[in-house]
């Protein structure tokens, strides 16, 4: 049988742990404490989110000094009495043995269920105030009311969140050394859809090894779609090589053309000189032709010039990271806030243009502002009955002859 | 109230202004009864469509409309040339029971259908051309194509004059009990050029402000409608403010619907006019030319004009 990833790599010493070297380091202190027979606390609650290497401490620990992990979870084993046999058991070995080669591992200490384990907290308070080895409790939320006597007796040690740069780096390790190729992108793409879970994200990684490359980050799971065209487009802004840059459209769930949008309209945040911001919307003028001759073509083989032109060539221009927030594109801001508006124009032009022997597009251009202003300026009800116009296209129509200049011109 | 331009449509070919060579080869049409297919070209606002309807009038009487012996369709609002298709075939099928024994179809605007819908469209025309005679109206000839041109006699309709222009305009004026001055003509003229349905529009619209219509009249009218916004956006751009020229360019497709050549032409209208050094000026000539093209070939149009203006914010003002 094959290790999952998150198995076969699971970290072997202490300093294989990623992140939160705080933690790790409070935890030594603790365990060495018990090496020296004087633990300040006789068990450690090893709190936080789930993937963050609370176990994975416990285990690396125990392979560097060739101790056994007894592990118990305290969500499978609900009774008192498991709990009692298990810990006591391997408790009193220890004492009777001399040895002390064995850490105990409660998992889970959150799960007790507080009906159905009548006493299990209690018990596992007799047990740690008994032992004469190391419990260790693992929680991801060890602020319920009922574990407050557990925690009293606790070392209280918290786990954060992996930092995303420090679980791509990771990801990238384990990539490299499975043989996997996978882009920079992609890579980033799941650490920021782990939340900080370095173990998902390894379980991530190898499902897209194991599909083949078929699997996208889609079928990963729920993930922010926002958030990855983001980074995608802080990526492109960024790059100071080809790859970097063509990376970045590796892998988004988006079409050319709107990540095109994207990039348009998220460019003079960053670039703000003039001149340099001239060149970069030319390249991507450039690669609306590539889109275009897709589009009408069909000729698929021809996105790969566009998207290097609109990634590369405008991320090697601009070079660099920070500048302005990058935001959602207006053009997409402008065209929902004026829907409603640009429907009213257009159904009011397809009117008009039945009326005046003209296409509905001429009618918009040749007619419709006549109109608009003449109804605007004069009680001419006759114009809206001889168009049938409805409130609304009226109201649109002559609302920029109705407000102030200065606003309707905005 | 109805528009003035429609209340004032010419019915008939003697109602036809400025047209004088175009309306005695129609009358000669008649008088023979041996009516060609016809292809109308010539500026918007010269009368093409109007006098295909008065060349019906004469042609078959008063209730040619009703009696289904002209349909009008317009070639840029149907989709597609087998819509055209299936509409014509469906009206030109059938022989009329009585008069002439063909009818007429105006396909308007056909200069707006692509070559290959061109070509399709033109074995159409010879399919049915026993029953029914197609009159098409296009702004330019050179946009239709050469086998389309040589089965038509092709009639070429002028820009109206100021003189026509201020005729109709007066006895428009008169008819609604409203003074139009003549610097109010001379400023109608100036906007409007030879085309009269956006002479009559302006009228219209200046007598709703005020029942005596004078240059005054006609300038602040104007400011209101036409509210100079490519000049807008230029200066936006030329000052810096990219972002709010972009916006601005966004009104112009997306609300009022300005077709992007004729912003292009508005924009080449004013690129010698910036205080800009004659060398950028040349530079964004040479832009603008390539944006038109690639507009033209394909390109997306805010897409292909953002990358214009974001030129232009990169030119130096001069300052004098």
């Amino acid at each position: 049988m094959t290790l999952t990833w998150a198995e076969k790599y699971r970290p072997k010493r202490l300093s294989e742990i990623v992140g939160n070297k705080a933690a790790v380091k409070e935890f030594l202190d603790w365990i060495q404490g018990w090496e020296g027979g004087r633990p300040s606390k006789k068990s450690a609650l090893l709190h936080g989110p789930p993937g963050v290497g609370k176990t994975s401490t416990v285990y690396a620990y125990a392979l560097e000094r060739g101790l056994d992990v007894v592990e118990v979870n305290a969500s499978d084993y609900r009774t008192r009495e498991r709990i009692e046999n298990v810990i006591g058991m391997a408790s009193q070995s220890a004492t009777l043995s001399g040895l002390r080669n064995r850490i105990i591992l409660v998992d889970e200490v959150d799960g007790i269920d507080s009906r159905a384990d009548t006493g299990a907290v209690n018990s596992l308070i007799k047990a740690i105030s008994e032992s004469r080895i190391p419990i260790v409790l693992v929680a991801n939320d060890p602020w319920d009311q009922r574990l407050a006597p557990l925690r009293e007796k606790c070392l209280m040690i918290k786990f954060n969140r992996i930092p995303k740069p420090s679980i791509a780096s990771h990801l990238r390790k384990i990539a490299d050394a499975e043989k996997m190729k996978i882009s920079d992108n992609m890579i980033r793409i799941i650490a920021e859809k782990s939340g900080g879970d370095l173990r998902s994200a390894i379980n991530d990684l190898q499902a897209l090894a194991d599909s083949g490359g078929f699997l996208t980050t889609e079928v990963l799971g729920e993930r922010e779609r926002e958030r990855d065209v983001f980074t995608a487009v802080a990526t492109v802004f960024s790059s100071r090589d080809i790859q970097t840059a063509l990376s970045a459209f590796e892998g988004l769930d988006l079409e050319p053309s709107d990540f095109h949008t994207w990039l348009m309209d998220n460019l003079p945040e960053r670039l703000t000189n003039p001149r340099d911001l001239a060149r970069a919307m030319d390249r991507l003028a450039r690669a609306d032709i590539h889109l275009q001759r897709v589009l009408t073509t069909q000729r698929w083989d021809l996105l790969k010039y566009a998207i290097a032109v609109m990634t590369a060539g405008v991320g090697l221009l601009v070079g660099r990271a920070g500048g302005g927030r990058l935001g959602f594109p207006s053009k997409i801001r402008y065209m929902g806030q004026t829907r409603a508006e640009r429907a009213a124009l257009t159904s009011a032009s397809v009117k008009i243009a039945g009326k005046c022997h003209l296409s509905a597009s001429k009618a918009r251009t040749e007619m419709l502002p006549y109109i608009a202003f003449i109804m605007a300026k004069s009680p001419a009800k006759g114009l809206r009955d001889f168009f049938s116009l409805e409130e609304n296209e009226v109201k649109y129509m002559t609302a920029r002859y109705t407000t102030s200049p200065k606003k309707s011109g905005a | 109230m109805l528009p003035w331009v429609e209340k004032y449509r010419p019915k008939t070919l003697d109602e036809i202004v400025n047209q004088e060579d175009v309306i005695a080869s129609l009358k000669n049409i008649i008088s023979t009864k041996s009516v060609p297919h016809m292809l109308f070209t010539g500026p918007p606002g010269t009368g093409k469509t109007a006098t295909a309807h008065a060349f019906a009038h004469d042609l078959y009487g008063a209730n040619y409309l009703s009696d289904g012996l002209f349909v009008e369709i317009n070639a840029s609002d149907e989709r597609g040339i087998d819509v055209i298709r299936e509409r014509v075939k469906t009206y030109a099928r059938s022989v009329p029971f009585s008069g002439i024994g063909f009818r007429l179809l105006l396909l308007d605007e056909c200069d707006q259908l692509t070559d290959a819908a061109q070509h399709a469209f033109r074995r159409t025309m010879e399919q049915f051309s026993n029953t029914c005679r197609f009159i098409l109206a296009a702004n330019y000839s050179n946009r239709i194509i050469e086998p389309i041109q040589s089965r038509c006699v092709v009639l070429r309709f002028k820009p109206l004059t100021k003189d026509a222009v201020g005729r109709a305009l007066t006895r428009i004026a008169e008819n609604e009990n409203v003074k139009i001055s003549e610097s109010g003509v001379d400023a109608i003229y100036e906007f409007s050029l030879g085309d009269m349905r956006k002479a009559i529009n302006m009228l219209q619209s200046a007598a709703t402000i005020s029942r005596s219509v004078d240059e005054k009249t006609v300038y602040t009218v104007m400011g209101h409608i036409e509210r100079g916004l490519v000049r807008r956006m230029i200066d936006m751009s030329v000052s810096g403010d990219f972002k709010g020229a972009r916006e601005l360019l966004r009104e112009l497709i997306y609300l009022n619907g300005v077709s992007p050549s004729d912003i292009i032409s508005s924009i080449s209208r004013e690129i010698y006019g910036l205080q800009i050094s004659d060398l950028d000026k040349i530079e964004l000539v040479d832009a603008l030319g390539e944006t038109d093209f690639r507009i033209a070939s394909g390109g997306t149009p805010e897409v292909q004009l953002l990358a214009f203006l974001a030129k232009l914010a990169s030119k130096k003002v001069m300052v004098r």
